[in-house]
């Protein structure tokens, strides 16, 4: 599902990320962890195309990401989905219409966007809000939101940016509870996160990272 | 792309249009205010060529007979001129004819002309000229041909027409030059406008290609935004240039010596249709330029 060899990222003189090779197999739960600057959010940048490595292969969901034409990744992002840190919610929208766009963007017809917006709030607990706008969520059920959108097109591959960041201890436990959830599904799940608490409550395979480079233990 | 795609963009975009309504109001209000400068120049341009044409397919020459000449030898001159090639229509107007238009079209000259007794105007041969003697030195030369010891003078006050020809000319120029400045200034501003409506949608913009949104996507509803913009520009441009001209024509109708010259017509349908197509084109590049940056900067 996902793959790297000797991936190295550099920002003029500054090198993020140096030699990464690592595999993540179809329905795997995998964390990419490692001390703040150690590489995490540019590895995630790299697998949904936001950048593009400096040197190496890197594939994801079958499209080689180091020969990716700019025209190609809309394809790449349809079939994955993206949540972050600080929810990324268009305040001026409902949450269903927040949720819908990531149907919309593909021509789905607004009747089959409803079912499918009730039917993923029903996965992540909030059944019933989507006509609410996200300023009246609390912050652990605007991720629940992000998350619902994230997974609104049945992705192969959900990515989570330090997604319970910004929520206290229950709201973390319940939003890695829904990624869990996602997981069982079938969808390969990858959390970038530093939270070692909660990596240990939630145990799964970890890819460390320090100082842009994979920590061999 | 699917017939559900373009649903969701038009909604995109009149959405977009009823959110960020002040901005949209300035884009069309510049559009319409540069389609009026245009329009304006148009209706000027087209009455002055109206004139100037009228003129030209109506070119006389007065010739004055001298007061040594019979009235047999008139009507001979007038049979010798009416058979030149160039002549479409020669009239014998005598002294009492002469006094009698004048008497007609000059109020309060009676007594004036009375004083002067009868013979004060002299008799003369109006010729009028095939449309084809349209330039001044055809028709010096023509005058110069039939002038003989039989009259006294002649009229033929055309070299003015042909200024004011010069003169139509440089007008069009100037407008043409003018006309494009006012298209790039409007363009610019414009531009500059879209560009504060993406800007206010920046975060939707970003969020929708992250969830795979295409360029279409994100480009057509800006398209039709602007198509909109430049068409009610557009529109509203039209109907200020109907009450203008309407102003206009009252105007003149009221003045004795403008509603001698001619009837003041509006923008013909052609003309109609290229500012709606400039007020269309003005937002559509605005609108492309602006979005194409933005994607640009995002990626």
């Amino acid at each position: 599902m996902i793959r790297l060899y000797n991936v190295h990222k550099q920002y003029g003189q500054h090198v993020a990320l140096r030699d990464v090779s690592f595999t993540v197999s179809k329905g795997d739960f995998c964390y990419i962890t490692g001390p703040s600057g150690a590489g995490k959010t540019t590895m995630l940048k790299l697998l949904y195309g936001a950048i593009q490595p400096s040197a190496g292969q890197l594939q994801v969901a079958g499209m080689n990401l180091s020969m990716l034409k700019k025209n190609q990744l809309p394809r790449l992002r349809q079939q994955i989905g993206i949540v972050f840190q600080d929810f990324k919610l268009i305040p001026s929208r409902t949450v269903g219409e927040n949720i819908g766009l990531a149907l919309e963007v593909i021509g789905t017809p607004r009747n089959l966007i409803e079912r499918r917006v009730q039917a993923v709030l029903n996965i992540v607990g909030l059944p019933g809000r989507d006509h609410l706008y996200p300023a009246y969520l609390s912050g652990g059920e605007q991720q629940r939101v992000a998350i619902a959108r994230a997974i609104i097109n049945d992705p192969s591959i959900l990515l989570a940016d330090e997604p319970t960041g910004n929520l206290d201890g229950a709201m973390a436990v319940a939003v890695m509870d829904i990624l869990q959830k996602i997981n069982l599904r079938g969808t390969t799940v990858l959390v970038a996160t530093h939270d070692a608490a909660l990596m240990k409550r939630f145990p799964y395979r970890c890819i460390r990272f320090r100082n842009g480079q994979l920590e061999k233990r | 792309m699917t017939l559900t795609f373009f649903q969701h963009i038009f909604r995109r975009a009149t959405r977009s249009i009823w959110e960020n309504l002040y901005l949209n109001a300035v884009s069309a209000s510049v559009i319409g205010a540069s389609l009026v400068l245009l329009g304006l120049y148009s209706l000027i341009q087209n009455n002055l060529s109206t004139v100037i044409d009228s003129w030209n397919k109506d070119i006389h020459i007065s010739v004055y007979f001298a007061e040594t000449v019979d009235d047999e030898r008139r009507l001979d001159l007038r049979d010798q001129i009416h058979a030149m090639p160039e002549v479409v229509q020669v009239r014998y107007v005598s002294e009492s004819d002469a006094k009698k238009w004048m008497l007609e079209e000059v109020s309060g000259i009676e007594e004036t002309l009375s004083e002067l007794g009868d013979n004060i105007l002299p008799a003369s041969l109006e010729i009028t000229l095939d449309a084809q003697m349209a330039h001044p030195k055809q028709i010096e030369n023509f005058a110069k041909r039939i002038q003989t010891e039989d009259f006294v003078t002649a009229d033929y006050g055309v070299e003015w027409v042909d200024k004011f020809n010069a003169f139509l000319r440089m007008f069009q120029t100037l407008g043409t030059v003018v006309g494009l400045l006012i298209i790039v200034a409007a363009m610019f501003l414009v531009t500059n406008t879209v560009h504060l409506v993406i800007y206010n949608r920046r975060n939707e913009l970003e969020i929708a290609k992250l969830v795979g949104a295409t360029q279409s996507f994100i480009l057509l509803p800006f398209l039709i935004e602007g198509a909109i913009q430049g068409l009610i520009g557009a529109l509203g441009a039209l109907t200020c240039l109907w009450v203008i001209h309407k102003t206009l024509v009252g105007q003149v109708q009221q003045s004795e010596t403008l509603k001698l010259v001619t009837d003041l017509t509006f923008i013909p349908t052609s003309q109609q249709i290229i500012l709606l197509m400039i007020g269309l084109t003005l937002g559509l590049v605005a609108a492309l330029i602006a979005t194409l940056r933005f994607l640009r900067k995002v990626g």
